[in-house]
């Protein structure tokens, strides 16, 4: 036991630096912002010292800033409802394939993951936009103009094409380690498809149901450039209006109260649904 | 087997359905911008008057071109050897040392994944704002400030990929190494650190990534002269919306695509996302 010591200081040299940085660029500046949310905003100077609670009785009190966090959970639930039923199916055929499409199917799954999101606003735009396929389809059969744009459709359709596959990836991972011989056997003794989804893949895959649906519901949460450039101004999310409240009004105390709320309420709701699927797990 | 052949039909429509429907969505926005960028018309308007491919000769005039992809360029690749420097070794720790606190250290390493894009930026940037004003020393518009920021969100990366890799790698070898005589240091120069070059690799190739692409946290910490190039992209489509802007988007994504081939050749995608 003569090396603990310096093993204790090997490891302590190795994870610091790593460490440090997360520490002083991560945990100081949120320190600093929770500081700043109990400010005061003033026209001239932009920010006094105080220390009121008025930045996070402002949201909860205006229906305007409550209206924009319920828009926010709302799409964000729904996306992530649409999520899992569109994901199950394709996760479920790519962990049940065999084929070597299997490999090229799930690099296909993943290729979009890095691909900005940007770029997929930018494709709906084409879609939905005035000008674009839909408004010139609806044209040709005699209707007059239509931009889905800036609507809650076109933000929802948006962020379900970038978060559906983090919830095919997760899910895929899930069913692949479901063996699939429970199922033969479900088969076997007489159980058509759909009681053989409910009673056998369904309970086994909650987990990951849980594990995807907590991923892409954050994601969503914290949606920016989707929202920004598919909901313009007439369909706002929390993400563009801490933008907004910062760099146009120039508001950062309340700024600062805004992204409090929004990691409060996205890691609360978090923790609910993740102990909800465990009790679940559990109970089976 | 089953009691009802034509429900059963019905839901093996609906299933199919759905598996469409779903690779509709992802498909439809990526084929979309590519098609876009072959528009003749200086503005997208379906049906489009003729196709051309001249869009792709002039990147170069796409504003701001040269300056953002340069300021991306730079940042993601210091970034990306900055958060090698501290994450491989924070990862050789998490695995093959035991020490307290290595589980809460490993979570607090991860932790900048959960936290919103927006959040940190906001953060740094007021961090930054009151060290300024504090030492009377300009931070906002310097490469470094926001080579840390974005240090912060590829080290998690770099960490997830090492610690995924060196589970794998086979422990004895280091151990027969030690054995034989050779010191902590040189086990770790020697065997370790080769063992893990392909972990290593993959961890560079998406930090670079991640650093690239990102949006949220760095929207807080430019300033006029100096622009990332997703960025650029987002305040053109503000404004503007042509086939000049989807052939931009279409080159970045080919470059993206192809370094994940690349890596792919190392390290199976599936395993580590």
């Amino acid at each position: 036991m003569a090396t603990r010591r310096p093993e204790g200081l090997t490891a302590s040299l190795l994870i610091g630096p790593a460490t440090l940085v997360v520490m002083l660029s991560l945990v100081l500046p949120l320190a600093l912002l929770a500081r700043y949310s109990l400010n005061k905003y003033d026209r001239r100077t932009f920010m006094i010292d105080a220390f009121t609670p008025e930045n996070y009785l402002r949201f909860v009190t205006d229906p305007f800033y409550t209206g924009v966090l319920w828009t926010t959970f709302s799409i964000a639930i729904v996306t992530t409802l649409l999520c899992l039923i569109l994901g199950f199916p394709i996760a479920y055929k790519l962990a049940r394939s065999q084929t070597r499409w299997k490999s090229i199917g799930v690099l296909l799954i993943i290729l979009p993951l890095f691909i900005g999101s940007t770029v997929r606003a930018l494709g709906w735009m084409g879609v939905l936009g005035r000008g674009g396929i839909i408004d010139a389809a609806y044209g040709a059969l005699g209707g007059s103009g239509i931009s889905l744009l800036y609507t809650s459709f076109a933000v929802g359709i948006g962020i379900l094409s970038i978060n559906l596959p983090y919830m095919i990836l997760t899910l895929q991972s899930v069913i692949e380690g479901i063996d699939a011989r429970l199922e033969e056997a479900a088969d076997s003794l007489g159980a058509d498809p759909p009681r053989r989804f409910w009673h056998v893949v369904l309970p086994l895959a909650l987990p990951g149901i849980g594990t995807g649906g907590i991923l892409v519901f954050i994601l969503a949460m914290n949606a920016y450039a989707t929202p920004f450039l598919l909901g313009g101004a007439r369909f706002q999310m929390m993400a563009p209006m801490l933008y907004r409240e910062f760099a146009v009004n120039n508001n950062w105390p309340f700024a600062a109260a805004i992204a409090f709320i929004l990691m409060l309420t996205t890691l609360s709701l978090t923790a609910v649904s993740g102990l909800l699927v465990q009790r679940r797990y559990k109970a089976q | 087997m089953p009691g009802h052949p034509a429900s059963a039909a019905a839901l093996r429509g609906l299933v199919r359905l759905l598996v469409v429907i779903g690779i509709a969505l992802m498909l439809i926005p990526l084929l979309m911008t590519a098609y876009m960028s072959l528009f003749a018309d200086g503005v997208v308007t379906f049906p489009p008057s003729g196709y051309t491919l001249s869009w792709y000769g002039r990147l170069a005039e796409f504003p701001k071109f040269g300056q953002a992809l340069g300021t991306s360029l730079r940042v993601a690749a210091m970034a990306t050897l900055c958060s090698l420097l501290i994450g491989v070794p924070a990862s050789i720790a998490l695995v093959r040392y035991s020490f307290p606190g290595r589980s809460a250290l490993n979570v607090l390493l991860l932790s900048p994944l959960t936290v919103p894009g927006v959040v940190i930026g906001l953060g740094l940037y007021v961090l930054m704002v009151d060290i300024e004003i504090r030492t009377e020393f300009p931070l906002i518009g310097s490469d470094w400030v926001l080579i840390l920021a974005h240090l912060l969100i590829t080290t998690p990366w770099v960490v997830r990929l090492c610690v995924a890799n060196l589970v794998q790698l086979d422990r004895s070898i280091e151990e027969a190494a030690a054995n034989l005589g050779a010191s902590p240091g040189r086990v770790l120069w020697s065997v370790t650190l080769p063992m893990m070059r392909q972990g290593i690799i993959a961890a560079a190739l998406f930090a670079f990534i991640v650093s690239f692409e990102n949006i949220e946290m760095t929207l807080f910490l430019i300033s006029p002269g100096m622009i990332t190039f997703p960025i650029s992209v987002l305040q053109y489509l503000e404004y503007r919306f042509d086939p000049l802007v989807a052939s931009v988007v279409v080159v970045q994504t080919a470059v993206i695509a192809a370094l994940l081939l690349a890596i792919d050749r190392y390290v199976k995608l599936s395993k580590v996302v």
